[in-house]
């Protein structure tokens, strides 16, 4: 199947912090972020919590 | 090669650094103290080892990692890691029968700016300290020390299925933590 729910998109965008996703999920994925707000809000809400431990990190 | 030796001074203004993330990675401002210790002694004893060819930053934290593993290795031996089953439902809580989001995930505009602001910070450290424990230890390893899923896998006996779907549930689990307080926003009621 080329559409998937978010949940299974939420999955995806995890995977994706973590492995370089292989075509296919890559593609399901960026379709699904094409038409998904919701996933398009949670993927941002990885990078800053991402970026955050970061900074977490690195401030003395 | 450094052209000095390194003395322990030099390793000891790291210190600081180390016991930061060692507190987050493990939750016992004593055991942080004990392995910070460890490893910067450690590190003194193997100093001509230091290549200079990463930073000595990281060559400590990676000294201090492998002590920190070691730790969690015998810990999680001694009391084996309990099916978290109220974890998994409270992730699944937030999706509907067909799989969409029941609330909708708050929009981050801007999450590079976001993550400079020190409310931000603030609430995700909170939340980080609030997943379960072990979950959150593998997170910890891999966001703050920079372990990847491979290095995980290998390091702590786990396979790769098991560590994504830690990292995964560790990351909705912060989500939903950080919404609570409008995701770096002002939350504007009561809810």
């Amino acid at each position: 199947m080329i559409l998937i729910s978010c949940q299974h998109a939420s999955k995806l965008l995890s995977l994706r912090e973590d492995e370089v996703l292989p075509f296919g999920k890559r593609l399901r994925l960026r379709l699904h972020l094409m038409i998904c707000d919701a996933c398009t809000n949670v993927s941002h809400q990885f990078a800053a919590v991402r970026m955050a431990l970061r900074a977490i990190r690195e401030r003395d | 090669m450094p052209a000095s030796p390194l003395d322990f001074t030099t390793l000891a203004e790291h210190r600081t650094y180390l016991l930061k993330i060692a507190r987050i990675e493990l939750r016992d401002e004593v055991l942080a103290e004990d392995l910070v210790s460890d490893a910067l002694t450690q590190a003194f004893e193997r100093r001509e080892q230091f290549r200079g060819t990463s930073s000595l930053r990281t060559w400590l934290t990676a000294i201090l990692k492998n002590r920190i593993i070691d730790v969690l290795r015998k810990q999680w031996r001694e009391q084996p890691l309990e099916i978290e089953s109220d974890d998994e439902q409270s992730i699944e809580r937030i999706f509907d029968r067909s799989g969409h989001y029941i609330d909708m995930p708050t929009s981050v505009n801007d999450p590079a700016e976001l993550s400079q602001q020190n409310d931000f910070l603030a609430a995700v450290q909170l939340c980080v300290d609030r997943l379960p424990k072990r979950i959150g230890q593998v997170f910890v390893l891999r966001e703050v020390f920079g372990s990847d899923t491979k290095e995980l896998c290998k390091e702590l006996g786990l396979t790769s299925s098991n560590v994504w779907v830690q990292l995964y549930r560790a990351r909705m689990m912060l989500r939903t933590c950080l919404e609570r307080g409008g995701f770096g926003r002002p939350v504007m009621d009561g809810k």
